[in-house]
């Protein structure tokens, strides 16, 4: 990468010492050899043939023979993602580079191991999680493509800002609604219309990021520049609350009525970094976290299912606690296969995660902790942490506020919703079911996150601004 | 398919998985670290002790209580370093100093920082904000701690090189 930014700087300083000014700069820019795109093209065909890897280890393990149709399939799929790098040459040819390969091995592992759970399942054709999953891959790639190409500049998403604010509250409520809402195990976050079943609220939090970071933007000197100092912390005046009292009534709500915690968790944390982010004040992260807190544990003590939860949770190896319904058998197994998997893992179609229920989705973690080992798992993590930091990154280099936080927040919420997966697997904070991004079989994840890729793309893009004068070497 | 190859596959598939990390983490290491430096030639060099003084009293006169806004500065000049007298127009938009090639100036010596300083509009007037750079920015050689109003005809300095937003 040294080289690729020296050599784009290097061609602007040459005009900048000529008179000719912006025409010439732009003649000399398109003369550039996208270097930004090439190193994509290598890293995403080098990500692809992985992909294809871990297929064909799948079917060796499990099968003992090749077959090559799901290859095929999985084929179709590499060539949207290069569809969409070329996409990317020509309307955001200063997109980040690492951003599409991350996802794209993130989205195949994924898709290799939900095979691998079809296999244990005998499950073919549309009952198989796996064929689904690549189909709605193939769904979420389109849409990514189309959100690239319709949005050239992000700013535009700033004036929709309090549409996405409805947007976002009505995805999150539609659930509840009697007829096309339904309950499935145990949380009511589905929409049911016809055959085809989708959980709104996974593309809520893109609305909710785009609402915090426009809404933000302009409320964040009231909210951070007056208030009183108590113990050093200088703490918001009360007719600031409102917007986090707001949310905060939000995420109980989607506790209490949808009885999901790791939702309602995902929501206020990704509001309250943002705040903290927009205002650089402490208090509001220690008032948010005390708000949710108090009310967590609340409705622990009101309603049976998070006071099982967290109960499977601290006293998870207790016969009692593993054998009660709803009780700690699904996070007992789930470690027990994190163990068997050990330093290097049983090796792909070797293991028995088909054991853990919801293995294909909440649990597909612990399947490929099984198998993959200690060494996988920190990989696909390592991924996550690179797709991650290129977000941050946009907070971080940007130029624009709203484009700035909007970066941080969707590459937070990516964070938040693996911690608290990965958190729940290992039986570091108590278990909620949420999906893991790109990994878990779910159609409206995939879709979502792969418009949070597209959305990064974007802004990436526009904060590689050409150097307007180089000085020095 | 014997056991032996399945686990030189499975392994071999794993250490795969971690070189496409480390690739992608070679490929970046210049955000990680910085660009790298080259050592400056003497005539490059030299400015920087001989620059200070001649230019500290050009900064004096004229206007100098004057806040830059948008419409009265058109442009930054350099007024001593490396490209000494070049200018470039300024638009509406932020300024990003510093070392990495995304910045809008992109400054590469010894004493700058990958993102040093942000040239950016409070409502109509310029502001200089220091990005937390390790040496530095000076407005007037009052060093820059919280964002600050440019006024016009003012040295600027980040490192070796010194500008001025004017007219």
């Amino acid at each position: 990468m040294a080289d690729v930014t020296t050599d784009v700087a290097a061609t602007p300083s040459a005009t900048a010492d000529a008179p000719t000014g912006h025409t010439s700069a732009l003649r000399l820019h398109l003369h550039i050899p996208s270097k930004l795109r090439n190193l994509e093209l290598l890293l995403l065909i080098f990500a692809c043939v992985l992909n294809g890897i871990a297929v064909v280890l799948v079917q060796l393990g499990a099968l003992g023979e090749i077959r090559p149709e799901i290859i095929w399939l999985g084929g179709v799929l590499a060539v949207l993602a290069i569809g969409l790098h070329i996409a990317l040459r020509f309307v955001a040819p200063e997109a980040d580079p690492f951003i599409l390969p991350a996802a794209t091995l993130l989205n195949g592992i994924g898709i290799a191991e939900i095979y691998r759970l079809d296999i244990a399942a005998h499950a073919t054709g549309w009952n198989a999680d796996g064929i689904r999953q690549i189909a709605w891959t193939a769904i979420a790639m389109v849409i990514a493509f189309a959100v690239v190409v319709a949005i050239r500049n992000h700013r535009v998403l700033q004036r929709y800002r309090y549409i996405a604010m409805f947007t976002g509250i009505l995805l999150l409520l539609l659930p509840m609604l009697p007829v096309i809402g339904y309950e499935q195990f145990g949380a009511r976050l589905w929409v049911r219309l016809g055959i085809f079943s989708f959980q709104p609220g996974e593309l809520a939090k893109i609305a909710l990021a785009i609402f915090f970071a426009g809404y933000l933007v302009e409320a964040r000197d009231s909210l951070s520049m007056v208030g009183k100092k108590i113990l050093g912390v200088r703490f918001p005046r009360a007719r600031d609350l409102g917007p986090i009292l707001v949310i905060w009534a939000a995420a109980m709500a989607v506790l209490i009525v949808q009885r999901d915690l790791g939702t309602s968790l995902l929501y206020f944390g990704l509001f309250l970094v943002m705040i903290y982010v927009a205002t650089a004040r402490l208090s509001w992260v220690v008032l948010g976290l005390l708000l949710f807190v108090g009310g967590a544990l609340i409705a622990s003590q009101l309603f049976s299912y998070v006071a099982a939860r967290f109960h499977g949770w601290l006293d998870a190896f207790n016969p009692d606690v593993y054998n009660a319904a709803g009780g700690s058998y699904q996070l007992v197994q789930g470690l027990f296969g994190l163990a068997h998997g050990g330093l290097i893992g049983t090796g792909l179609g070797e293991g028995r995660p088909q054991i853990v229920p919801l293995a294909q989705s909440d649990y597909i973690v612990a399947s490929l902790g099984e198998e993959l080992g200690l060494a996988g798992l920190f990989a696909i993590f390592a991924l996550y942490l690179i797709l991650v930091s290129r977000g941050m990154r946009i907070g971080f280099a940007g130029q624009d506020d709203f484009g700035r936080l909007l970066g941080v927040g969707l590459s937070f919420v990516i964070a938040l919703q693996v911690f608290i997966v990965v958190g729940g697997v290992t039986r570091v904070i108590p278990l909620t079911g949420l999906t893991t991004p790109f990994l878990a079989a779910g159609g409206s994840s995939l879709v979502a996150n792969w418009i949070i890729v597209a959305l990064l793309l974007r802004l990436s893009d526009t904060i590689r601004n050409q150097p307007r004068l180089v000085i020095g070497p | 398919m014997s056991e032996l190859t399945l686990f030189v596959l499975r392994f071999g598939f794993l250490l795969l998985l971690w070189v496409f990390i480390f690739a992608i983490v070679y490929a970046l290491r210049s955000d990680l670290f910085g660009q790298r430096v080259k050592r400056m030639p003497d005539s490059v060099a030299a400015p920087f002790p001989a620059g200070q003084a001649p230019t500290a009293p050009a900064a004096k006169p004229s206007g100098k209580s004057t806040i830059a806004t948008v419409s009265n500065a058109k442009r930054l000049v350099i007024t001593s370093g490396a490209k000494e007298g070049l200018e470039i127009e300024l638009t509406a938009e932020p300024l990003t100093i510093g070392r990495s090639a995304e910045s809008g100036l992109v400054i590469r010596d010894d004493y700058t920082s990958t993102h040093h300083a942000r040239l950016l509009l409070w409502g109509e007037e310029w502001a200089i904000q220091d990005l937390d750079s390790t040496n530095g920015t000076f407005l007037d050689e009052a060093r820059v701690t919280v964002p600050t109003p440019v006024p016009l005809n003012t040295r600027v300095r980040i490192g070796t090189t010194s500008f001025e937003l004017r007219r």
